[in-house]
């Protein structure tokens, strides 16, 4: 059975000015322990497409039509507290800029153990920290113990990344959305977080619904491409073949 | 960079109280001189009606007697002198030490300040963060606006409204004074006197930094953290409380820490109305009536609150913003290196 599935899906916003169809009609599902490259131009409706399957729009935002299935439940009309039980535990997002994603002005350490506390308040102080260093060691952060402790503004963007994929790791989600995560890093950190996806995807098994505008990076983790233009996805397919296709229609 | 960086603790320490004292002296040349050069006549202060009454000698004489007829810097070098003593001079209009006068007066109004602020303080914290909770419905609406009303009131017409109704139609309170005479020491008449200026006070403060934490928070409402700690599955209100305000407080309590001269200074519109004996009152007097002494010690006074309040802020906000905690520890570090 599919972790995800969305059938016709449309967003839009409601601006003083008018309407604003950020997302049309689209559908498409996620197979458990797949990565979904979403692939699209800038400003095409990746990010509100994700933004609306956990209903974290803003408030100027509805989804419009369609219906959304979790592991074969409906989901579409969740208020928000069942969303609350499902975010963390079910879904999970990381997000284009490391930096600005974490507080401040709170150890990345503590910004983890909230995550995990939120799933197991009985946790006792010992153990937390101990469940904070292993996830921080999964995510393989060097010196786990010390940077624990250290504040985002003291880290470099992979190694901020890192921590940011660890917090979205703690309750071990079912989905995780990862709305850009390299384009904000250098090439070689790129790589670095690439290949960290691919082995936590073999270690958890979770699906991963991965957004990005750039061919490289798609076709670096990709199982399956859906592509979007416009606010509309207007194929999926096996990323092979999508792949030897966009190459076709270029040539 | 590196030269501050290898600066000893204690050098910044004198530092700073250079610039204390530096900006003391400055403002008493400053108050001194412009008192002196203000249109108006201390000896009234001194004699009252009797001025009119004196033959030009004797108002020579009495000129001579307080020290009024030399060339300003000359009067300075010598109230300076005696203030280097702690001796301030005596007030005109009480004939009394300075000190003195003022020592009657400033637990009255350290008591309406103090308590003023820390309503302000918790109030305004309160407020700003239930109108952020309720950003744009209709609760932070009613608030907004009972808010925005309170703070164009002036607070004077403020203080007469409260007067007109709780004490003319309602008799509830008492309409001025700090306590009734023969009670000086009772409780409960000390707090019916206090509970109006004390709602001029604070109602002349409160919507101003409310509004402020109120703005702060939404704006930390729209980073991008608070979409990272909602997928970890926090309510709108938890990510408020744990993070947003988090990130507010070091700017809200450096603000606070400015604002405590400010609302104390600000409480003599309250004392004059409501004929509060306080250190307002005394100010808007020995200004009025050229008192110059009393003048020069309450400004300072002020002065130096400021000042120090400033100073204050400035500590606080290096030791709670990790960002510049850490930068001082990372300098500390490099100097015990060195
Ligand atoms: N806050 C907003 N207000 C109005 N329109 C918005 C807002 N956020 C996004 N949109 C609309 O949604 C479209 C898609 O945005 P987004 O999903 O962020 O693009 P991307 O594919 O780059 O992630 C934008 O082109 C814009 O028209
Ligand atoms: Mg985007």
């Amino acid at each position: 059975m599919d972790v995800l599935t969305v059938k016709n899906l449309s967003v839009s916003f409601y601006r003083p000015t008018g309407e604003i169809e950020a997302v049309k009609n689209v559908s498409f599902s996620l197979r458990p322990g797949e990565i979904l490259v979403i692939m699209g131009d800038t400003g095409c409706g990746k990010s509100v497409l994700c933004k609306s399957i956990v209903k974290l729009l803003p408030d100027i935002a509805r989804i419009k039509t369609g219906q959304i299935f979790f592991q074969g439940k409906e989901i579409t009309d969740y208020t928000e507290k069942g969303m609350q039980e499902l975010r963390g535990t079910s879904f999970s997002m990381v997000f284009q800029n490391p930096m600005t994603a974490l507080n401040p002005c709170m150890s990345v350490g503590a910004q983890i153990a909230e995550a995990v506390r939120l799933r197991c308040p009985e946790i006792s102080r010992r153990e937390l920290r101990n469940r904070v260093i292993e996830l921080l060691e999964l995510v393989e952060l060097d010196c786990p113990k010390e940077r624990a402790g250290q504040y985002p503004f003291q880290l470099s963007g992979g190694m901020a990344q890192r921590c940011v994929i660890a917090t979205a790791l703690a309750a071990n989600p079912a989905v995780l959305f990862a709305d850009e995560p390299t384009t904000s890093l250098d090439t070689e950190v790129q790589a670095q977080i690439l290949d960290l996806f691919l082995e936590l995807r073999e270690k958890m098994g979770m699906a991963v619904i991965f957004i990005t505008h750039n061919p490289k990076v798609a076709a670096r983790v990709a199982d399956r491409v859906a592509l979007m233009r416009a606010g509309e996805l207007y194929r999926i397919g096996d990323a092979e073949e999508i792949f030897e296709e966009t190459i076709h229609n270029h040539h | 960079m590196r030269r501050r960086s290898l600066r000893k603790p204690y050098i910044t320490i004198i530092e700073e109280l250079i610039k204390f004292a530096l900006s003391v002296f400055l403002l008493s040349v400053l108050v001194f001189t412009l008192a002196r050069l203000a249109p108006g006549d201390p000896l009234y202060a001194y004699y009252g009606e009797r001025v009119e009454k004196m033959s030009g000698q004797e108002q020579e004489a009495a000129r001579e007697r307080l020290g009024l007829d030399k060339p300003i810097p000359v009067q300075y070098m010598r109230w300076a002198k005696g203030a280097a003593h702690g001796d301030f001079g005596i007030s005109y209009q009480y004939k009394r030490d300075v000190k003195e006068v003022i020592a009657g007066r400033i637990g009255n109004t350290l008591l309406l300040g103090g308590l003023g602020f820390v309503m302000i303080f918790i109030l305004a914290l309160f407020l700003g963060l239930f109108c952020a909770w309720r950003e744009d419905k209709r609760a932070d609406r009613v608030v907004c606006r009972i808010g925005t009303l309170t703070s164009c009131i002036p607070d004077f017409w403020l203080s007469l409204l409260l007067i007109l109704v709780f004490s003319v139609w309602l008799g509830w309170l008492p309409s001025s004074g700090a306590y009734s005479v023969g009670a000086e020491k009772g409780f409960a008449d000390r707090v019916r006197h206090l509970i109006l200026p004390l709602a001029v006070v604070v109602l002349g403060h409160l919507w101003y930094y409310a509004y402020l934490v109120r703005n702060r928070l939404l704006e930390e409402t729209r980073a991008d953290y608070v979409l990272l700690a909602r997928m970890k599955g926090l309510s709108g209100k938890q990510v408020l409380y744990r993070h947003c305000l988090r990130n507010v407080m070091p700017s809200y309590l450096s603000m606070m820490a400015i604002a405590f001269p400010h609302i104390l200074g600000g409480t003599y519109v309250a004392e004059t109305v409501f004929s509060y004996p306080g250190i307002g009152t005394l100010a808007y007097e020995s200004a009025r009536y050229q008192d110059y002494n009393l003048l020069m010690v309450v400004s300072l006074m002020t002065g130096i609150l400021v000042i120090l309040g400033n100073m204050f802020a400035k500590i606080l906000n290096e030791r709670i913003d990790p960002r510049m905690r850490l930068k001082r520890e990372a300098q500390k570090e490099e100097v015990r290196g060195f």
